[in-house]
């Protein structure tokens, strides 16, 4: 009963990782930049969240209504102020440019509201669903069911919609795009409006399940690239993989090891998966000259 | 009536101008064949028809319709397509999807788009053959099927083709060439630029020849294919030119 009950919390956290991994993941796909900021855009949506949680009263991970808005529009003016002033195809730079800005959100954060330990509790904080000898903690179900929620409407939009069709056309091959009349610059700044709109819901999730502060972004950060190099850079369905390995790797440690070796065992798991498939688990391998 | 013109195009790059008053005429139904070679600015034609690069100078119509201030999708729009020389499908996604994507411009008209579909993998059988598999998975000939078939979701008035012929083994080739004929038996318009010009003088009506950024020649295919010039410099008419006669023909072509 015990490992059950570790294997469900473990999936639900996963599902709450694969949504805070899904947007720099889908990022990486269509603009080639590892946005290093992802972590700090989520602690910013976090907090956003406690204020408005604390001011209002209204429910945190419901706050995400009115977060995800606000993050689509800033990871448009992102996209547009600060990515493609970069020069083309220089991850460094983009690298560099993102730990910037994410050093930037940090201190911005640290002026405003301070320096200090946060979490938002509702009144469901510290309650469970029981279901048979169970004990399902509220808060990760509510955001397991708030990260099903958004990666199925992300999945839906990328394989049934034209302008999903058109994001990941422009992911395999910008100039083949362009050939059918997709505008690379519109998808592109879409991508990252989008990929950033996640963290909205991410941020809310994480205010409840996890006690933050402005420099807990490079701890999220670190465990957000892992999950997406595990799972094969720019992938959707590896990130979803890479986080559940995570959440597993995690709470099973922690259960039947020490807390202490629990992120530990996450890193030890991708040395392996990378060793055996260094392209991921999920980065497809396809014919040599398949983009020759 | 010509359905693809340039007149007096002139066009280059930062590093300077490589098309010098290129003028082009590629009649309705017709395939023009552009040969010449490396450096001759065959590429940088179908660069500025398809609207990637801009004209300095001269105009470029397509019946009637001046294409020269439309953006690439414009051009598209307008009925221009090219199957380019590198891979231009989305190797992950399937056929079926990358056929689909031809059609991005007309996706607000469903039935448009299933009726386009439904006629491109009747012309093109790999098209329904293959449709559920990803395309990075076909050899070098099929994908250049797929990509015709992409191009023919828009019923474009013109196709273009950059050297069609290149990478492909002997039995794709046979499979490229057919389906150009067959382009070509509907009625369709083709400016293909390719560097065996064997190949493209059989499959063209009419032939371009270039040289340094300006038309050295244009005619009739076979009246090309029989030009001495062009015997001599690309199909290996002699193995080689007497001095006299080499220096002479750069004086004409000087002239030209």
């Amino acid at each position: 009963m015990q490992f059950l009950q570790a294997v469900i919390i473990g999936l639900l956290i996963g599902g709450v990782y694969a949504l805070m991994a899904s947007g720099l993941t889908l990022i990486f796909g269509v603009l080639r930049v590892i946005n290093i900021a992802h972590g700090a855009l989520l602690v910013l949506a976090a907090t956003m969240t406690w204020l408005l949680w604390r001011e209002t009263g209204v429910d945190p991970i419901l706050a995400a209504v009115a977060t995800t808005p606000v993050m689509l529009g800033l990871g448009w003016l992102i996209h547009r102020g600060v990515i493609t002033r970069l020069p083309q195809g220089s991850p460094a730079m983009t690298v560099l440019a993102t730990f910037g800005l994410a050093l930037i959100i940090e201190g911005v954060l640290n002026v405003t509201v301070g320096n200090i330990f946060r979490s938002a509790t509702p009144d469901y904080f510290a309650q469970s669903f029981r279901v048979g000898g169970l004990a399902l903690p509220k808060p990760h179900v509510y955001g397991f069911a708030a990260a099903v929620v958004v990666l199925g409407g992300l999945y839906l939009v990328l394989t049934r919609t034209w302008t999903g069709r058109a994001i990941r056309a422009t992911a395999q091959n910008p100039a083949g795009a362009a050939l059918v009349g997709v505008s690379g610059a519109g998808t592109a700044a879409l991508a990252f409006a989008i990929g950033t709109a996640t963290t909205g819901v991410g941020g809310s999730v994480l205010s409840v399940l996890y006690p933050f502060y402005p420099a807990s972004h490079y701890d999220w950060i670190a465990r957000l690239l892992g999950i997406i190099v595990l799972g094969g850079l720019g992938s959707l369905p590896g990130a979803l993989v890479g986080a559940v390995v995570l959440g597993l790797a995690e709470t099973l440690t922690a259960t039947y090891g020490s807390l202490q070796w629990s992120t530990l065992v996450f890193y030890i798991v991708i040395m392996v998966v990378l060793l055996v498939r260094p392209q991921g688990l999920f980065g497809t391998r396809l014919r040599e000259d398949a983009l020759a | 009536m010509s359905a693809l013109r340039l007149a007096g195009v002139t066009a280059g790059y930062d590093g300077g101008t490589v098309l010098h008053d290129v003028h082009l005429d590629c009649p309705e139904g017709t395939v023009t064949c552009m040969i010449g070679p490396n450096g001759a600015g065959k590429s940088t034609v179908l660069r500025v028809i398809t609207g990637l690069l801009g004209a300095d100078a001269g105009r470029v119509t397509l019946g009637g319709t001046d294409l020269g201030a439309l953006p690439p999708e414009g051009v598209l729009r307008a009925g221009v397509a090219m199957v380019p020389q590198s891979q231009a499908l989305f190797p992950h996604m399937t056929v079926r999807e990358n056929v689909l994507m031809g059609g991005y411009l007309i996706r607000r008209d469903r039935a448009l788009v299933k009726a386009r579909y439904a006629a491109v993998a009747d012309l093109i059988p790999i098209v329904a053959a293959r449709a559920g598999d990803p395309a990075g998975n076909l050899s070098g000939g099929q994908r250049r099927m797929v990509e015709v078939a992409r191009c023919l979701m828009l019923e474009p008035r013109v196709l273009l083709f950059d050297e069609p012929s290149v990478g492909l083994d002997p039995r794709s080739l046979a499979a490229v060439t057919g389906l150009i004929e067959r382009l070509h038996a509907d009625g369709r318009t083709l400016l293909l630029v390719e560097q065996n010009v064997r190949l493209g003088l059989r499959l063209a009506t009419h032939a371009v020849v270039m040289e340094s950024g300006r038309v050295l020649m244009h005619g009739p295919a076979e009246e090309i294919a029989g030009h001495p010039q062009i015997a001599d410099l690309y199909l290996g008419g002699r193995a080689a030119v007497p001095a006299g006669q080499a220096s002479e023909a750069a004086e004409r072509r000087d002239d030209g």
